[in-house]
């Protein structure tokens, strides 16, 4: 600004510079795209496939003809396999269940902590803090017995229940509520409207984008989750994928088909990816808030 | 003036009305989530320490008490102290590189381009894919066939499977979670370097904080002091916990080589039969080592400043 000639001099040079880093990043961060995608290309290339013997170098097209009929066929095999059609809908059923008992649960809690006076608020709401630090798999032994105590062990509740209470939907609940100006709920009070009825007609319409991180996050959650399923259920009737998958890896003892665990293993990861591709900016959301919860 | 006491008078009489109303459906509001914590985390909590006080076999209904004793048999198991050790390494490698790797991802990905913006996107794509889908594409990965030995074969080295060997088994699997894993702690340190005013960098630039280094020292790392405790206290947390990958990969062998609490406690729960109280007290050794880690980080990153 102040040196004229400095700048003259030098512009063409820091371009070239310039140009020459943004070449560097765009190829770095395409070369790591790439890495990262290199397993999920495979595993789509194994359920592609038609034996447990790939030819090596395998066809690397999985959408060729011959590939797709494969896929068919696999997909066939495994829909046929057990009760693969009822555990996938326990999948769903579950990871439901928990979403909706969860954002509900999680919202209304939210907005007490957020908007509503109550005696020992603040205390309770340390109490709910308190919780994330307890870690789930520390005190699944003791959930183990309580439901083998109240005879819930391999039932639909005694799956759900325990993956309802979520702190983290608390979180994304409550700071949401509270970026909502005041003065939108005070107007709705002057028009006597009773504080449950602000909450279901205005604050709670206002929170979709909450609401949408909270449903993604505790969806991805449950629908990932495998160590609660695994001590919980002790039937196959309420098999969820992740169980599925672990099922399926020694079905046939050391033999692996790689061609029919990859599909099943592609039928259990694309809801959840198609879910973050559609709203990744809520999971992301999603993530800083219960991150910055701790 | 008449009216206007009236009006005071009149918000006064109603304001405490009011609040009885807000206090009210404030409480109903809570009650639902106090339900799930109450039964589903406080009492487990609780439950999970009394148990461990106790021989329990549920099915055999042999149920009394035996003190610590479970917890001296937990001490003494060369079974719990190997999983201890080796979740303590993997912890310490893992959550130190995934945290630098984490660093690096976010601050390439750090702009307004397509390109960074679909690329960030699908290296995240891991994070939001189960343990147990991750963990059977890495049995792939890592098997006789797979990629790793195919790309050594370019470089002339003989295929093995690495997940049946004591010194690679563990390491395979630390370098399958960190792939994972540091997509996810990427968005903490994003989430940081957005927060960064731009008027920073450019005082920087006008006080000659040029080079790259200087950047680091001077803005980068103090200004990122907070997401970096974030994703170590996170990490380490997240690491002592390590199963899904464990039991569906290795089972805890061969020889014990990636054996971590979570098995032994799982191990104690459903393999071992009359074991649920030694399972317990593991488990609240685990919460305690947990808990300490966690107070250790927060004192030693706190106090000290860089």
């Amino acid at each position: 600004m102040f040196n004229g000639e400095q700048r003259v001099t030098r512009k063409p040079v820091k371009r070239v510079h310039k140009q020459a880093r943004d070449i560097l990043i765009y190829g770095v961060s395409i070369i790591l795209a790439i890495i990262y995608l290199v397993p999920f290309y495979w595993t789509v290339l194994k359920a592609f496939r038609n034996s447990i013997f790939a030819n090596f170098p395998p066809d690397m097209n999985p959408l060729s003809k011959t590939s797709l009929a494969y896929f068919l066929t696999n997909l066939k095999t495994v829909w046929g396999f057990g009760d693969f059609p009822l555990w996938y809908l326990n999948s769903v059923v579950v990871s439901v269940a928990v979403v909706a008992g969860s954002v509900f649960v999680g919202s209304l809690a939210g907005y007490a902590f957020a908007r509503l006076k109550f005696p020992g608020r603040d205390l309770l709401f340390y109490a709910v803090l308190a919780t994330l630090m307890i870690p789930f798999p520390v005190i699944s032994i003791a959930s183990y017995v309580f439901m083998l105590d109240i005879h819930w062990l391999s039932t639909y509740q005694g799956l759900i229940f325990p993956q309802i209470a979520s702190a983290l939907d608390v979180f994304i609940m409550r700071q949401y509520f509270m970026t909502i100006p005041e003065e939108v709920e005070f107007a709705a009070k002057i028009d006597g409207l009773k504080p449950w009825q602000i909450f279901f007609k205005v604050s709670a319409p206002m929170a979709a984008p909450a609401i949408a991180a909270a449903t993604i996050f505790s969806f991805i959650s449950s629908w990932n989750n495998f160590l609660w399923p695994l001590m919980e259920v002790h039937s196959l009737n309420l098999f969820t994928l992740p169980l599925v998958l672990n099922f399926f890896k020694g079905a046939n003892g050391t033999q692996i088909y790689w061609n029919q665990m990859m599909t099943v293993n592609i039928l259990t990861i694309i809801p959840t990816v198609v879910i973050f591709a559609l709203f990744e900016k809520y999971f992301i959301r999603g993530i800083s808030i219960d991150v910055s919860a701790r | 003036m008449d009216t206007e006491v009236y009006n005071t008078l009149r918000v006064q009489k109603r304001k405490p009305r009011k609040s009885k109303l807000e206090r009210t459906t404030g409480i109903i509001f809570i009650i639902p989530l106090f339900i799930f914590l109450t039964a589903f985390t406080f009492f487990p909590a609780v439950y999970s320490f009394v148990i461990s006080l106790f021989h329990y076999d549920p099915f055999f209904h042999s149920i009394y008490p035996v003190g610590f004793s479970n917890y001296i048999s937990v001490m003494k198991s060369a079974a719990f102290l190997k999983s201890v050790e080796n979740v303590l390494i993997y912890t310490a490698v893992v959550v130190s590189v995934q945290t630098f790797l984490a660093f690096g991802f976010a601050m390439l990905f750090n702009r307004a381009s397509k390109i960074s913006r679909l690329a960030r996107a699908i290296v995240f794509i891991p994070a939001v894919v189960s343990p147990v889908s991750m963990s059977i594409i890495f049995l792939w990965v890592f098997s006789n066939a797979g990629l790793v030995n195919f790309v050594l074969s370019f470089f002339g080295v003989p295929p093995r499977n690495w997940l049946y060997s004591t010194t690679f088994a563990f390491p395979a699997i630390m370098a399958m979670n960190i792939f994972s894993t540091a997509p996810y702690f990427m968005i903490v340190y994003s989430a940081g370097l957005q927060s960064i005013p731009t008027e920073v960098l450019d005082a920087a630039m006008i006080d000659g904080i040029r080079s790259g280094l200087a950047r680091f020292r001077h803005i980068y790392f103090p200004m990122l002091r907070f997401s970096t405790i974030l994703v170590v206290i996170l990490g380490v947390t997240g690491a002592m916990q390590l199963f899904d990958q464990i039991y569906v990969i290795t089972d805890g062998g061969p020889a014990r080589s990636t054996y971590v609490p979570l098995m032994f406690i799982y191990n104690r729960t459903f393999v071992y039969t009359g074991e649920i109280g030694v399972a317990a007290a593991a488990s609240f050794i685990l919460f305690v080592i947990i808990m300490l880690l966690t107070i250790a980080q927060r004192r030693v990153i706190t106090e000290r400043r860089w």
